[in-house]
């Protein structure tokens, strides 16, 4: 059972890492934090399904439609209802709130209450180090969110756009100075962080059907691996990310399957308690 | 306006709320009882979203807090519900009050994370401790009086919105509510002239969450069921859009949104349950063009 739910918590844990590196990249550059980001890692998730079933597009370019699709969305969110609240925190945060519930409620009304499930890559499964049988596509789940997590990582540290990003997150007037346009990279840094929902949203999707309102526990647990990682700081997302998924179903194998959800609660407070900065974060977000 | 017409019109409306009920049908009545349970929210949520610049996405939870320990203590213990309403009320603050000494010395952006979760939390201990609270199958209780009657009830409710609205008032025409707009216009300006800010945001949470916790017990001792729904995020959503429409930071805008969008919410319902999409429509391009609401609206024109 041990090693079983290691496995599982290995997998959901790189599944909220990528929805956390969103959450993390948007606070990080713009100081705003998108309570829709779980709606959008859900519509992913419904696009994915729609392309793949209802229009029988092979999966793979289904899931990059879908993202795609989700990155346009976070751009058109940014210009239309971010920008203008800049510096006026609250908004930011009664804004996205709204949205999050006007999305819900129109998944609810398009899609209908019952869960939705784009179809597997892969079928089958493997017996993992001869202890126990595992799902192929958990497996390929994990290994694509740990791609897409290295991909993400590589494109901060070594390309030209990933310089522009560390530059403005660490002190934004500076970047100013130096010719960054702030307000395209805004726009550009929360259209990669819906992106990044998105792609979460479709890793998972085949695994854990979508519903209208799956996507709240998700934000939910992306939000506490950011102030457990430190606001803005992208590897405490992926530390975070897979403590808070092994906690959960570490938690839910030997303590309580019912309260899985509220382990990752408990950790908000003690990080509040102890070091409310968070692991690798700076006193100043 | 001089304070002897402001008076006036206060009288003038109470009067006309004190009447009301005796040409009312009970559908007309009920409909106006869950208006004054709005208002008492939405009123309470203004308090630290208007006035010092936090968002709170517990209130709902916090009048699941109120409803479920006086529901609870009356249906276990045998409390007589009034009693049991204090507690609740009691305990609503003192939770408040936890999450605002936890949160608050980091700012915003931690308050509003934590009450997201604590709300979920809330629902999750509801719909699992099934022995204790009936779960999603809800909590039946008792009512506030031996004869039930919807006119009894409304002339409570309205009382209760009377005393938040007063206990509002006193806090923001005071020493005190100087301090909350001047933490909500420059935190750090206050800061160096001596406002403890940390102390005026916890105090004004704690307030608003206690005045939440007196709310949810009096609406569920009115409807005589207790179900998640009440501490659900959806509530917590309509509360938000009240306040957002009727006009944020306006002393009775949240009273007046409260019963545009419930007096609005039983036509919608002729078609279907679309009200919450409606509402959160109508409460996003209000919050985007109107960041001032309904009232803002008026007073723009004068």
């Amino acid at each position: 059972m041990f090693p079983l739910a290691v496995t599982n918590g290995l997998v959901m844990g790189v599944i909220y890492a990528l929805a956390a590196l969103g959450v993390s990249l948007v606070v990080g550059i713009m100081r705003v934090i998108n309570f829709a980001h779980g709606e959008l890692f859900i519509l992913a998730g419904y696009f994915s399904y729609l392309f793949a079933i209802t229009l029988g597009w092979h999966f793979l370019p289904a899931m990059i439609m879908a993202v795609l699709l989700v990155f346009c969305l976070g751009l058109l969110i940014e210009s239309t209802l971010i920008r203008p609240t800049y510096g006026h925190e609250m908004y930011s945060l009664i804004l996205t709130f709204i949205l999050s519930i006007v999305l819900q409620n129109a998944y609810l009304l398009i899609f209908g209450p019952y869960p939705q499930k784009p179809p597997a890559w892969i079928s089958g499964s493997t017996h993992v180090l001869g202890l126990f049988y595992y799902g192929n596509q958990r497996l390929a789940a994990l290994l694509a969110g740990t791609l897409i997590i290295a991909a993400v990582f590589s494109v901060l540290k070594f390309t030209w756009f990933g310089k522009i990003l560390r530059a403005a997150s660490q002190d934004r007037e500076m970047a100013q100075f130096n010719g960054v346009n702030t307000t395209r990279l805004n726009m550009l840094s929360f259209g990669l962080g819906c992106a990044l929902a998105g792609t979460a949203g479709v890793i998972l999707a085949p695994v854990f059907p979508v519903t209208p309102s799956a996507g709240v526990h998700v934000a939910l647990t992306a939000f506490v691996i950011v102030v457990l990682g430190g606001m803005g700081s992208m590897w405490g997302c992926v530390i975070g990310g897979l403590i808070l998924g092994l906690v959960e179903n570490l938690g839910a194998a030997f303590v309580s399957t019912g309260y899985k959800h509220i382990f990752g609660f408990m950790i908000l407070i003690l990080v509040l308690l102890i070091r409310p900065a968070g692991l690798f974060g700076r006193k100043e977000i | 306006m001089s304070n002897r017409n402001k008076s006036l019109i206060v009288l003038a409306i109470a009067g006309v709320f004190g009447l009301l009920p005796l040409g009312l049908d009970d559908y007309r009545l009920h409909v106006l009882v869950i208006c004054l349970n709005y208002a008492i929210l939405a009123a309470s949520w203004n308090l630290v979203a208007g006035y010092t610049g936090q968002v709170s996405f517990a209130h709902a939870a916090f009048a699941g807090v109120g409803a479920y320990t006086s529901g609870m203590l009356a249906v276990h213990l045998g409390f007589n519900p009034w009693l049991g309403i204090v507690i609740g009320t009691a305990v609503a603050g003192l939770a408040g009050f936890l999450i605002g000494v936890l949160c608050l010395r980091m700012g915003g952006i931690y308050l509003s994370l934590t009450t997201l979760g604590f709300s979920q939390i809330l629902h999750i201990v509801i719909t699992n401790e099934y022995e204790i609270t009936r779960g999603t199958m809800g909590l039946q209780v008792p009512a506030l009086m031996s004869v039930y009657s919807k006119t009894a009830y409304f002339y409570i409710m309205l009382a209760a919105l009377i005393v938040t609205l007063l206990i509002i008032h006193r806090i923001i025409y005071s020493n005190t509510g100087l301090n909350f707009r001047a933490v909500q216009n420059d935190e750090t300006a206050a800061a160096a002239l001596g406002v403890n800010v940390v102390r005026v945001r916890v105090m004004a949470f704690t307030v608003s969450s206690a005045l939440a916790g007196m709310a949810g017990g009096l609406f569920g001792h009115y409807l005589l069921l207790i179900t998640p729904q009440i501490p659900s995020l959806d509530q917590q959503f309509l509360v938000l859009a009240m306040t957002v429409i009727g006009g944020m930071g306006s002393f009775i805008g949240p009273v007046i949104g409260a019963f545009m969008l419930n007096i609005l919410a039983e036509y919608i319902r002729a078609y279907g349950e679309y009200h919450v999409l409606v509402f959160g429509l109508v409460a996003l391009l209000m919050a985007r063009f109107f960041p001032h609401g309904v009232v803002g609206l008026f007073k723009g024109k004068r």
